[in-house]
């Protein structure tokens, strides 16, 4: 609970230093999450369990001693000391640790989407990133906050920051960066517009 | 309702001038909604089938559509450069698993000449992950050797051994020739279908010894380096227009994204290539949308010929509508004919336009290959345009309702014997 | 015994807004085979009593009665088939279909009857036979057969009307002023081979005409006038 609220927390605080407020497709401003249940999924869906975003990292990385060094209900905004705060916060979730009980799941994922590689004009290989606007105006998602999904059967009519759901089997790896950060890969057999949630 | 049809057909052949008018009308307009619709689907196809496996394309702070545009299809310009240390700095980064610097500025006869590495030939792929593969001879390895694209090569008739004089810019002008120290054939590659095939690819060492004896885009009078004295000068180039990057992980791509932007020592920028393209296309869009609905509405200028035409037709039919109705038409009948007429001249019509886009396209497909390195492929049409081939003809088929219901009143009115 | 081909009775027809009768006929009646010449200047209201006759339109009051059917009982869809399966109908001119051969033009009424296309069949083993073996009693030389037929002059394409008329054997023809654009050397001859035609068919013929002097060739003669009750003074 704690953890959630602290990702929380984090994630809250990074748009919140965003210049503009773009909306995209669906109506999305900067800073976004996808709610995660979204009505029943189709039937094709309905073996891929629904995982949320930090369940990534794994549930025995505790940050809770560096907050509670950081002291930072005593400072304002402002304060440069809350700024290397937040800097040094952000580089242990970088460097958070990956959840092992992941490794070959079969998982339903919202998030949306970086493309790389398009087959046609369909969508073969993307990036799949938890809030809307990552890479345009925000600080971008750690490493273990972004999924390199290869879909089976490219995705048609998949544009930049379209939500999606991704439904396939998660991997991990480790990645050959400076402090050997995990990352993940998700084999989609299925990616589905992301329709919300009806009030 | 076979009766009929037949009917339609025969009456319809009978009038072939006329109609064969508007249906060429209705040709020419399906043509032009169709073929935007196609060009559109198999440009953006092309353009993003041009580059693949690279994850960042580094380049000096700008527009990170401009950097893509002029870095991978050579099109438009770049005003800033990036420093040969920020690309050495890539290079060494641990995260980055290769790059591969590129130089753009000169050209030969019309054509843009690259100035590269060898890691380009390694690892620049496009389309599905394909690799760059030499169709004759080898790889550039010293000064003053060029490796041709197949486009080059083919329409300019070069062979190995050619040699060829590369010029500053776009090379018009007097007195922008490298004419003093001439490039030799040594490799050209295979065909890709993408903007590769247009270049002429040299190292990064021939194009400093290019401008050795240039500053600020012309010759600097009474100084002039032959050749072989080049050699002797420290080639390593100064700065690069771009560097293409390649990440060890794909997924940390926005973490090094992060540390391009921030670099302290140069206003650098790293753009995602499948971002700028997708950015493209949201500028292009607008554009795409008008041109759809103008194409639509020639279209209804097409079809709204069509049945005027028709209508005007009907009164001196009036007499062979009442002898139709002698020999058993039901009013609704002489409806069904003049719809059906009108209905199979549209659907004949949108259908002629088709094929005629499918003509254009194996016509245009090697023009816009040789200018621009863009593919059109001549595959079968998408879902989307037999969507819209489907809506002309059911426009059509809705168009011609109208003149089937006219003759119906008049049929009605006019009985076995109209008042004429 | 069989009905009459033609029963009317206290017919009464006006065309809309106008406030006048255009046909107020007490009774009219055709037996079967009979030949019947009608006579009516222009615009006595012959067309729409033929009109009427092939349940193209309907009176509003009165029967209209043919072969033992009443057509005012029926719906418009049901008299148009009504009207092809038992009537063959001949006019003054411009009758054939510019876009059809003369083969196909007189096969138009079995493309749109069934019980028409039936008994052709009985006829002739097909039904390209039957248009072939009525335009060549009708005097239609073969070599004329290939021509398109607005290159026919106005006798052959009477006669080729008339071979529509009759094909499939219709109970009833009717001729509205099917001489009118002949020269007079051909009319007579043309009524002749009509009646000939009808009588061998066993099928009555009601001939309507302005021209007096043609009477002679069909069996009964009567006026339009005197059918028609004198209007009453308003």
């Amino acid at each position: 609970m704690r953890r959630r609220l602290l990702a929380a927390a984090l994630l809250a605080a990074l748009p919140l230093s965003a210049l503009a407020q773009a909306s995209g497709q669906g109506g999305f401003k900067i800073g976004d999450r996808l709610q995660p249940k979204s009505g029943p999924p189709e039937r094709k869906a309905a073996r891929f369990r629904e995982i949320k975003w930090d369940e990534l990292i794994s549930p025995s990385w505790n940050p809770e001693a560096i907050i509670k060094s950081m002291n930072l209900d005593m400072m304002l905004d402002s304060d440069p000391r809350a700024i290397a705060a937040m800097e040094r916060l952000r580089q242990e979730w970088d460097n958070a640790p990956g959840n092992p009980a992941l490794e070959g799941a079969d998982v339903r994922l919202p998030g949306f989407v970086v493309p790389l590689e398009r087959e046609g004009n369909a969508l073969r290989e993307f990036l799949l990133v938890p809030y809307f606007g990552a890479c345009i105006h925000v600080p971008p998602p750690p490493a273990n906050q972004t999924v390199y999904v290869v879909a089976k059967k490219p995705a048609k009519d998949t544009a930049t920051m379209d939500a999606v759901w991704v439904s396939g089997r998660i991997s991990l790896y480790r990645m050959r960066t400076r402090m050997g950060a995990i990352g993940y890969r998700l084999d989609a057999e299925l990616v589905e517009p992301y329709v919300a949630n009806k009030p | 309702m076979r009766t009929l049809l037949a009917l339609a057909l025969r009456s319809a052949w009978n009038r072939r001038l006329t109609l064969g008018l508007t249906l060429a009308a209705v040709a020419l307009s399906s043509l032009l909604l169709l073929g935007v619709e196609r060009l559109r689907a198999d440009l953006r196809a092309s353009f993003a089938t041009s580059v693949s496996g690279v994850d960042l394309i580094v380049g000096a702070r700008g527009s990170p559509v401009a950097l893509m545009l002029y870095s991978v299809f050579r099109m438009g310009e770049v005003t800033q450069n990036v420093s040969w240390a920020s690309a050495q700095w890539l290079a060494q980064h641990p995260a980055v698993a290769w790059t591969v610097p590129v130089s753009l500025g000169d050209s030969h006869r019309g054509y843009p000449v690259l100035g590269t590495t060898t890691a380009y030939f390694d690892h620049f792929r496009y389309g599905d992950r394909r690799a760059l593969a030499l169709a004759e001879g080898r790889r550039f390895d010293e000064l003053y050797e060029a490796v041709l694209g197949a486009e080059v090569a083919a329409r300019l008739g070069y062979r190995l051994g050619q040699r060829i004089t590369l010029a500053h810019g776009s090379g018009e002008g007097p007195g922008m020739e490298h004419g003093d120290k001439p490039f030799t054939v040594v490799g050209i590659l295979a065909r890709t279908g993408t903007p590769v095939d247009r270049s002429v690819h040299i190292s990064l060492e021939s194009m400093e010894a290019l401008h050795l004896d240039w500053a600020g885009g012309a010759p600097i009078p009474g100084l002039s380096i032959p050749p072989a004295l080049a050699r002797k000068f420290d080639l390593t180039p100064k700065a690069v227009t771009a560097v293409f990057v390649g990440l060890e992980s794909r997924a940390a791509v926005f973490g090094v994204q992060r540390e391009v932007n921030a670099h302290r020592d140069e206003a650098l920028m790293g753009v995602l290539p499948g971002v700028a393209l997708d950015e493209l296309w949201q500028l292009v869009a607008v554009a795409e949308r008008y041109a759809r609905l103008v194409s639509m509405l020639v279209v209804a200028v097409g079809l709204t010929g069509l049945v005027a035409v028709v209508l005007a037709g009907l009164n001196e039919r009036r007499r062979e509508l009442a002898i139709l109705r002698s020999v058993g038409a039901r009013p609704r009948d002489v409806f069904a004919l003049l719809a059906l007429e009108g209905g199979a001249v549209a659907a004949l019509g949108a259908l002629a336009g088709a094929l005629l886009v499918a003509v254009l396209v194996l016509l245009l497909a090697p023009w816009l290959q040789a200018h621009y390195g863009l593919t059109l492929s001549g595959g079968a049409p998408s879902a989307q345009q037999w969507r819209l081939l489907a809506g002309i003809i059911g426009v059509g088929v809705l168009a011609s309702l109208i003149p089937g219901w006219r003759a119906y009143r008049l049929s009605l009115a006019d009985g076995m014997t109209p008042r004429l | 015994m069989t009905e009459p081909a033609v029963r009317i009775c206290d017919l009464r027809f006006a065309w809309p807004g106008q406030a006048a009768a255009c046909l107020d006929i007490a009774e009219f009646t055709v037996a079967r085979g009979e030949s019947v010449f009608v006579h009516g200047e222009s615009g006595s209201g012959k067309s729409t009593l033929l009109a009427l006759l092939g349940g193209v339109l309907v009176p509003q009051a009165g029967s209209v009665n043919v072969l033992g059917t009443e057509l005012t009982r029926l719906s418009a869809g049901s008299r148009d088939r009504f009207r092809v399966d038992h009537t063959g109908f001949i006019f003054q001119q411009f009758n054939l279909i510019p876009y059809l051969s003369m083969q196909d033009n007189v096969l138009l009424p079995c493309r749109f009857s069934e019980r028409r296309r039936q008994r052709a069949l009985q006829r002739s083993a097909t039904l390209a036979d039957e248009a072939r073996r009525l335009l060549a009693e009708l005097d239609l030389d073969p070599s004329l057969w290939r021509r398109p037929v607005t290159q026919l002059s106005v006798g052959q394409q009477q006669r080729v009307a008339a071979a529509r008329a009759l094909i499939g054997e219709p109970e009833l023809v009717i001729a509205d002023e099917p001489t009118s654009a002949l020269d007079a050397a051909r009319q007579a001859a043309f009524l002749d081979l009509l009646a000939r035609e009808c009588a061998q068919a066993g099928a009555t013929l009601i001939f309507v005409s302005h021209d007096s002097r043609l009477a002679s060739h069909c069996s009964r003669a009567v006026a339009l006038a005197d059918l028609q009750r004198a209007a009453a003074p308003a």
